[in-house]
């Protein structure tokens, strides 16, 4: 296995349960060093082939139809399947690797408490955020609850039956309010372990910048949407929405709640494409590199955790998107996140 | 009907500047049944707009204002006020109960800091004892 180029360690993985599926999630962020080549299940609803195709990956209904693929160093086998080992044996290369077995077992463990920790930080970096909405949430909860208050005084006060009607309306509307606030603040802080639904990006772009209003004392934040017609993605929707949050809300306090936040999104070559822009005061140079580091943050101490723009590209990549950041000094910044184009 | 009388401009006139329509529509009830005469604004743009329209400023005794808004925000818009119209007396009315803010607020002159959900007995009384100032200052 071991490569003397800089190519990619080329990879077959058999089985596409729960385990295949965890180590083609983990190995499609790892692009760079290794590629998938192939994943194969005899389950043709298999987790993992669904996941496959996602990404663009090439699949098989049967081990065999893989195992002699040229070029693969490695086959990992996680099907459990005793017989599969000795099919392996018969039709591989001599020059790819097999992992089976019980080290296919430890490494679907490992692989399994990576996922469980990624998860877990990706869910506190989410608390964390919230934790520095608070004042704003309690803000905006306060004022639809003092008019339910007083417009239900001014009901008991009142015997004209059209202004009573009016203040019940009044008093639906605040409820209506509080109930989109909830709502909105439950879609974010929701697990992130449900299944891929069907997302409209421009409706979430729009959810995410409801929530970034919490992130500012400020209420002068211009929003400019460019949203061209772009087919619904595939994609669990609560983990698209940490990643829009996170940017329009780094935007949002890099602005100090005053400034134009330019949201977009577009079919360009084959892929999907969102930008998110804000006229803030922009990234140096010299930092510009660090951004996507875990734990490098330019924020006070107890406002930003450091981890969210790192989450941010973890979790583009397992899309099988791209992000990239433009940005100088004093001229804002440009996020622009490209996923595959659905099939 | 006790609501055209209470209706009646008799005890002063009171400029509430909020963005949120259904609080500038609480607050101008419950100061139109203490009394007062009232007259909105959405943001502090157009506050500035309302008092220098040729209407005679003196007219407003009160300005009641929030600190978020659009466009020209509360903090904002007083230094304008305060600037403008040094006699007419300022009441922040706000959800957000920082101290600092509160602190930073009296200092550049504001008479009251109110913070939402405000008791209608204190309102009506933070603006009375600001209308008692306003008087003080006249004579």
């Amino acid at each position: 296995m071991d490569k003397e180029s800089d190519q990619p360690l080329k990879i077959i993985i058999l089985g596409a349960g729960k385990g295949g599926t965890a180590l083609i999630d983990l190995l499609a962020r790892e692009r760079d060093c290794v590629e998938v080549v192939g994943v194969a299940d005899t389950n043709p609803r298999a987790p993992g082939l669904c996941l496959a195709r996602k990404l663009n990956i090439p699949t098989a209904s049967s081990a065999a139809e893989l195992i002699g693929k040229n070029g693969a160093d490695l086959i990992v086998d996680v099907t459990g399947d005793a017989t599969i080992a000795a099919q392996i044996a018969e039709g591989k290369s001599p020059e790819t690797e097999t992992m089976s077995g019980t080290t296919a077992r430890l490494l679907w463990m490992l692989v399994r408490e990576e996922q469980e920790l990624r998860a877990q930080l990706t869910q506190a970096d989410k608390l964390a955020t919230l934790g520095t909405f608070a004042a704003q949430i309690a803000h905006d909860l306060k004022n639809p609850l003092y008019c339910i208050r007083e417009f239900a005084q001014f009901i008991e006060e009142e015997h004209d039956s059209d202004r009573i009607k009016e203040y019940s309306q009044e008093i639906l509307k605040a409820d209506q309010y509080l109930t989109s606030i909830v709502d909105g603040l439950t879609a974010y802080t929701r697990s992130t372990c449900s299944e891929p639904e069907s997302i409209r990006l421009p409706e979430l772009l729009d959810q995410a910048v409801k929530m970034s209003r919490f992130a500012t004392t400020s209420n002068a934040v211009e929003v400019v949407c460019d949203y061209q017609p772009v087919p619904p993605i595939r994609a669990d929707a609560s983990e698209m929405l940490q990643i829009f949050v996170n940017i329009i809300t780094n935007a949002v306090q890099a602005m100090n709640g005053q400034g134009r936040l330019m949201l977009g999104v577009k079919v360009e070559e084959e892929k999907v494409v969102i930008s998110i822009r804000d006229t803030g005061p922009g990234i140096s140079a010299a930092l510009l590199p660090k951004i996507f580091t875990p734990f490098f943050t330019t924020k006070e101490r107890g406002v930003g955790t450091g981890l969210g723009l790192s989450i941010v590209q973890t979790l583009v990549k397992k899309y099988g998107g791209e992000i990239e950041v433009e940005s100088e000094e004093g001229k804002g910044a440009a996020f622009t996140i490209r996923f595959p184009l659905p099939g | 009907m006790a609501w055209l009388v209470s209706e009646r401009s008799v005890e002063g006139r009171v400029l509430v500047i909020d963005d949120e329509e259904q609080i500038r529509k609480v607050v101008g009830t419950v100061l139109r049944k203490g009394g007062f005469d009232v007259v909105e604004a959405e943001d502090g743009a157009k506050a500035i707009e309302l008092l220098n329209s040729g209407d005679n400023p003196m007219m407003i005794d009160v300005i009641i204002c929030d600190i978020r808004m659009p466009h020209i925000n509360g903090t904002e818009a007083i230094k304008y006020f305060r600037a403008q119209y040094p006699s007419v007396p300022i009441i922040v009315l706000t959800a957000y109960p920082d101290f600092q803010l509160a602190t930073s607020m009296l200092k550049e002159g504001v008479t009251d800091y109110l913070v939402k959900p405000v008791d209608r007995e204190k309102m009506l009384m933070a603006v009375k004892n600001a209308m008692e100032k306003r008087s003080l200052f006249a004579t």
